[in-house]
């Protein structure tokens, strides 16, 4: 039987499209020379709000869903009608979302990932807190295998063991982690606007130069302070409340303090685990995971980043082993032939950023003391070691592993099975020390930010010897699955033949 | 059909294939050289600039492209395509049949008018339709697409994602 969203829903749409309408006013209104009559304007708010709201009304009474044995099917469309159904089978990851506004209404947002694309393949905006659990567990359900509990009778919810509760300590430390420097962008944005006025309010110093010199490194300051506090902020909220549970076959989490996250991430799906630590971080002793799914990855900007937000590096391991069971690493690390490549890449980058500082001191009215740069010519060992030093990768039974990163170290860890392609490259300048990357790629690994498991500048023997072993390790993890696959068919078989439960599916169904 | 009749050792590039490339990078250059050569003329009444700058990157261009070439190989293994490439830098790339989620031949313009078609091979990693075959006749392109199908439907891949 098919499904409508929630009547409520209607009218927080029309509300979130007026919203934006009414911001189109402000602009128009302040924007444009010609003010609009009070009753233009009045005509336009009521037009707009009925526009909405009517347009609304057809697309929740066009909006259907329906839950079947193995399809996800919507038919939707207001304008141009759509007709979709995702297989279950297909579904990675079911996110339940409500922000502030939503959750005093009781509504929730569901959406359910698949492989393959970057948008999210359905979404309902928006259903009832009740109805979104019941999808949840039903979806859970059916996935598991719809055969193990006769229909008819309520779902049994396996029971969830909790894995992972944040502390507030936990937050704490997650507060002063996450300060996130790349916030500092904005410096470049807002200090042009900020520093004139702050140069102003000092008094009566003429020079526009000496007036930069004295409020930029205030400015920038008190900007760094405010980033800080607000990418701290935002963490605590985002994870405030984090809880991690395990049932059966799959991982939920619930986060959030204002906008409220929870999910499911199938294990069966699991693509890779990374482990994060930043600089920061591994001084206190603490790390992050994200489970990687080819619904998303880690990093992903969608904000369902599904994983452990921070927690003691040994307690996210074993978290990791119970997701993924991997052995103990031990790294290997690349040649020292590969640390003298970051001391002459970094060397360069030095030299060049003297050679800027001297030609701006030269040839622009703005003096200082340029060869202060010169500081950073010794400073290029010690990143090239640290760098190096924070390199490494490892084969284990069952996994590749692979670490790099200084300032936010990264480890991967895949599982053989898991692997697409395997790809070995040598620059030109890695071919002159004899050295090359291997890069083993899975599904879902997020593209833009690159962060596949590579093993960076390890000697080139080595690389083409790892090709063939990962490759060779997939092959073998392969064969195991497709005979544990044959395994499994013929228990269920006997089973049928002998009439034990589950005689209405048919064995060969897969 | 056996898979031995479906593998084949490594293969090399249809010869042609050069052409393509030095006629892209011709037409690359000369985007490149009337973008930097013409606000040379104009502002600097430089008229040289121009033609240096394209003679400069099409002699690049075309050089990479020959040596391009000679370093091309493919083969069809019995697990995997396994593709070695690369001038600047050089890359093997290993695809399990597993992996492939489909294949395509695609024709560029320039391609057809030298009688000349890729082979595109994607899989469900992040580096997909990064795996493609360029330079071969279209046949070949057709009997690889095929072959490759075939594999990849013999190597019964569940769960690739």
């Amino acid at each position: 039987m098919s499904q409508r969203l929630a009547p409520l829903s209607v009218g927080y749409r029309a509300m979130e499209t007026a919203a934006r309408l009414g911001w189109i006013l402000i602009f128009v209104t302040f924007g444009s020379s010609q003010v609009l009559e009070a009753w233009q304007t009045g005509l336009l708010v009521v037009g707009g709000l009925l526009a909405a709201g009517l347009y609304q009304v057809v697309y929740w009474q066009r909006f259907e869903y329906e839950l079947t044995a193995d399809t996800f099917d919507i038919r939707s469309g207001v304008f141009s009608r759509r007709t979709r159904e995702i297989p279950l089978r297909r579904v990675q990851n079911v996110d339940l979302q409500r922000n502030v506004v939503q959750r005093a209404l009781g509504l929730t947002e569901v959406r359910l990932e698949t492989a393959g694309g970057s948008d999210t393949e359905a979404q309902l905006r928006f259903v009832t807190e009740t109805e979104a659990e019941q999808l949840r567990a039903e979806i859970s359900r059916l996935k598991r295998g719809a055969a193990e509990t006769p229909a008819g009778e309520p779902a049994t919810e396996p029971e969830a063991e909790l894995l992972f509760a944040v502390t507030p300590r936990e937050l704490f430390v997650l507060g002063i982690v996450s300060v996130d420097l790349r916030l500092l962008s904005l410096v470049t944005v807002v200090l042009p606007i900020l520093v004139p006025s702050v140069g102003a309010g000092m008094g009566p110093v003429q020079d526009p130069l000496v007036a930069f010199a004295l409020s930029a490194p205030m400015a920038a300051a008190v900007i760094i302070v405010v980033a800080a506090l607000i990418s701290g902020l935002y963490s605590v909220t985002n994870y405030w409340g984090f809880e991690l549970r395990r049932a059966e076959d799959e991982l939920r989490y619930d986060r959030g303090l204002f906008q409220r996250f929870s999910g499911t991430i199938p294990l069966a799906k699991v693509q890779a685990l990374s482990l994060t630590e930043n600089a920061l971080a591994r001084r206190l002793g603490y790390a992050s995971l994200s489970v990687e799914t080819a619904g998303y990855g880690p990093g992903d900007a969608s904000g369902s980043q599904s994983a452990v937000p921070i927690a003691e590096r040994d307690r996210v391991v074993s978290l990791a082993r119970s997701v993924e069971p991997f052995g103990p690493v031990e790294f290997e690390r690349p040649p020292k032939r590969a640390r003298l490549r970051y001391v002459v890449r970094y060397t360069v980058v030095a030299l060049f950023v003297v050679a800027a500082a001297y030609a701006a001191n030269r040839f622009t009215g703005f003096t200082f003391a340029w060869y202060v740069a010169f500081a950073l010519l010794p400073l290029a060992p010690v990143g090239a070691h640290l760098k190096w030093r924070n390199l490494g990768y490892a084969l284990l039974e069952d996994h590749f592993v692979a670490r790099g990163g200084f300032w936010s170290r990264e480890t991967r860890i895949v599982p053989y099975y898991r692997v697409q392609t395997v790809i070995e490259s040598a620059t030109v300048f890695q071919r002159r020390r004899d050295l090359a990357t291997l890069v083993v790629d899975t599904a879902g690994s997020g593209g833009l930010t690159g962060s596949d498991a590579r093993a960076l500048d390890i000697d080139a023997d080595r690389a083409a010897e790892l090709r063939d072993v990962v490759e060779e390790r997939l092959q073998r993890a392969l064969d195991d699955a497709r005979a544990e696959r044959r395994r499994r068919r013929l228990v269920e078989l006997q089973r049928t033949e002998t009439g034990g439960f589950g005689g209405d599916v048919s064995p060969t169904d897969d | 059909m056996d898979v031995g009749d479906l593998v084949g050792p490594e293969r090399r590039l249809d010869p042609k294939v050069r052409y393509v490339w030095v006629l892209q990078a011709a037409i690359s250059s000369l985007i490149f050289g009337v973008m930097v050569g013409l606000p040379a003329f104009l502002v600097f009444e430089r008229p040289f600039v121009g033609p240096a700058v394209f003679f400069l990157v099409f002699t690049v261009g075309a050089t990479l492209a020959v040596f391009r070439y000679r370093r091309w190989s493919y083969q069809v293994r019995e697990d995997s395509l396994f593709l070695d490439r690369g001038v600047v830098t050089q890359t093997r790339t290993v695809v399990p049949y597993v992996r492939i989620q489909h294949v395509d031949a695609s024709r560029g313009p320039v391609e057809r008018a030298f009688g000349l078609a890729t082979a595109v091979v994607y899989t469900a990693g992040s580096r997909g339709a990064d795996v493609s075959i360029p330079g071969l006749t279209p046949e070949r392109a057709d009997d690889l697409q095929d072959r490759l199908k075939r594999l990849a439907i013999a190597a019964e891949g569940e769960d690739a994602v």
